[in-house]
């Protein structure tokens, strides 16, 4: 076979696999023609063909990277979501309720996180399933790198008294271990069990623009799920207030300190943008003329975009 | 694992398509999706958001009507193929009745299928399973590649690299047009049943 046809029939290959998506086959089809370009001189259009292979080869090497890369976590549709809960829920049918957490359980090994915390949480009210639960719900957090809500978190459920003794020593033991597995450095035996530690935020207070609202979906309570946004009354750098009337009793039940905010799309004169922040009060106004209205602080914590 | 209702005659039943990245058990599912009609009692859920990589799972529900006075219903899954994500495989796997694995024909392909079948194998020891043991049927996929200019391997090949030691049923495919595939899903299934049959006595 002359250099030609074998040029001609390694890109026929290496376009086919292109088409394939072997995309690692179709990169070592296209180094092969390159190795042969290179070192044949008296070939026709020599430059024109390295050109256009060395874009082949780049562009080919681009769609690797992004496939090759690290794992990525992804939310699917809700009707995938259903369907792990429902088929990758191994436990006990004849258990009463086992299987919610059988289903909660198989979002979390499917990387749904926030499905799996939401599911979650509403476990926590059950005896029977509070310490599971609990454990799940700290590792989830660990797992996207919220180190420092989930302690938090954990810091909320201990002032609360949510577990009983011997729970609260199981709990303490796992999330130690969880912490030490994940590198961290969290000692939570030794953190005030009455004061919450707020997650800390990766932003400079001279980054941060005026704001003159704030978008967020609550995420708890009677109006859990709905968007609202709300005007900021003051803000110091990181930290916006806002003001929510006492008539809105609803609305002051669905947000608490200790909430992590994932999507907050943030107002400001010059532009808006989106974050994430960490309700770090609520506290009712005893004073003036908004005397009975809540006053809600946020941290702003991350901004995205 | 199978869920068999002896006094309802019911039994529901789990066949997993395994196989290296690319090598069409998504097309092996869209196929069956498509070509039997009368037996899918569900939407097919595809999950995949990385191009057209599977990152969790399909998911086709059939119902096979009366078996020997049983009501069959089977539910077929694929796993993703890419070596990254051995842990979604491992949990698609879990309860899993009857195997299909779709080898990839072409000639480059081949390390790929000695690897997953590899994959497989430590898999299913991990759940106190046998590859030798579980019903499995081999499919060997894109043979319509061989008119198309890629070097592809002969099934005297495949069977030998993949199968020598195996000697489970083997179905040359091209699941793009469907060829083979329902043959293949025929063995599989009734595989599956003679095994659960063998198990749990469930045929009158």
């Amino acid at each position: 076979m002359d250099l030609g046809e074998k040029i001609k029939k390694y890109y026929k290959e290496a376009e086919l696999y292109n088409s394939h998506g072997l995309l690692t086959d179709a990169l070592e089809k296209y180094k092969s023609i390159e190795g042969l370009v290179k070192s044949t001189r008296n070939i026709q259009n020599r430059q024109g063909i390295l050109k256009q292979i060395a874009l082949k080869i780049e562009s080919t090497n681009k769609k690797l990277q992004k496939i090759e890369g690290p794992k990525t976590t992804t939310e699917v549709a809700e009707d995938a979501q259903s369907l792990m809960q429902e088929m990758f829920s191994f436990d006990d049918p004849e258990s009463k309720g086992s299987s919610v957490l059988g289903g909660a359980i198989a979002l979390v090994k499917f990387g749904q996180y926030d499905k799996a915390i939401e599911e979650l949480n509403r476990l926590l009210e059950y005896d029977k399933f509070r310490l599971d639960a609990a454990k799940k719900i700290l590792w989830c957090w660990v797992q996207q790198n919220y180190m420092e809500y989930a302690v938090s978190l954990y810091q909320k459920w201990r002032k609360n008294k949510l577990f009983p003794p011997e729970e609260a020593d199981a709990i303490q033991k796992y999330f130690n271990e969880l912490i030490d597995n994940a590198g961290g450095d969290q000692e939570i035996d030794e953190l005030e069990s009455q004061r919450t530690v707020e997650p800390d935020s990766e932003i400079d207070d001279d980054e941060i623009l005026d704001i003159s609202a704030a978008r967020f979906v609550l995420p708890r309570g009677p109006k859990e799920g709905e968007k609202i946004e709300l005007e900021i009354s003051f803000q110091s750098g990181k930290y916006i207030r806002m003001i929510i009337s006492r008539r809105e009793k609803n609305l002051i039940d669905s947000i608490n300190p200790g909430d992590l905010l994932k999507e907050i799309v943030f107002s400001s004169p010059a532009a808006i943008f989106s974050g994430e922040g960490y309700v770090s009060s609520k506290n009712e106004i005893d004073a003036g003329p908004k005397k009975g209205d809540y006053s809600l602080e946020i941290k702003i914590i991350k901004i995205i975009s | 694992m199978a869920v068999i209702n002896l006094r309802n005659r019911q039994i529901e039943c789990k066949l997993v398509f395994y196989g290296p990245g690319r090598s069409g058990k998504t097309t092996n599912l869209e196929y069956i999706h498509k070509a039997f009609k009368k037996q899918v009692t569900g939407k097919m859920i595809s999950i995949d958001t990385e191009g057209d990589r599977t990152l969790f799972f399909d998911f086709l529900p059939l119902g096979l009507g009366k078996i020997k006075g049983c009501d069959v219903k089977v539910q077929l899954y694929t796993v993703p193929g890419q070596v990254k994500y051995k842990a979604t495989r491992q949990l698609v796997l879990n309860g899993v009745d009857g195997i299909v694995f779709v080898a990839d024909s072409l000639a480059v392909r081949r390390e790929k299928n000695m690897l997953s079948l590899k994959d497989l194998h430590e898999n299913l020891i991990k759940m106190g399973l046998s590859i030798r043991k579980i019903p499995l049927v081999l499919q060997y996929n894109k043979r319509d590649l061989e008119g198309k200019g890629l070097p592809i391997m002969s099934l005297k090949k495949m069977q030998h690299e993949l199968n020598r030691q195996l000697k489970v049923p083997s179905f040359s495919a091209s699941a793009l047009s469907g060829a083979g595939v329902g043959n293949t899903l025929n063995q599989t299934l009734k595989l599956t049943l003679q095994s659960l049959q063998n198990e749990f006595k469930w045929a009158q």
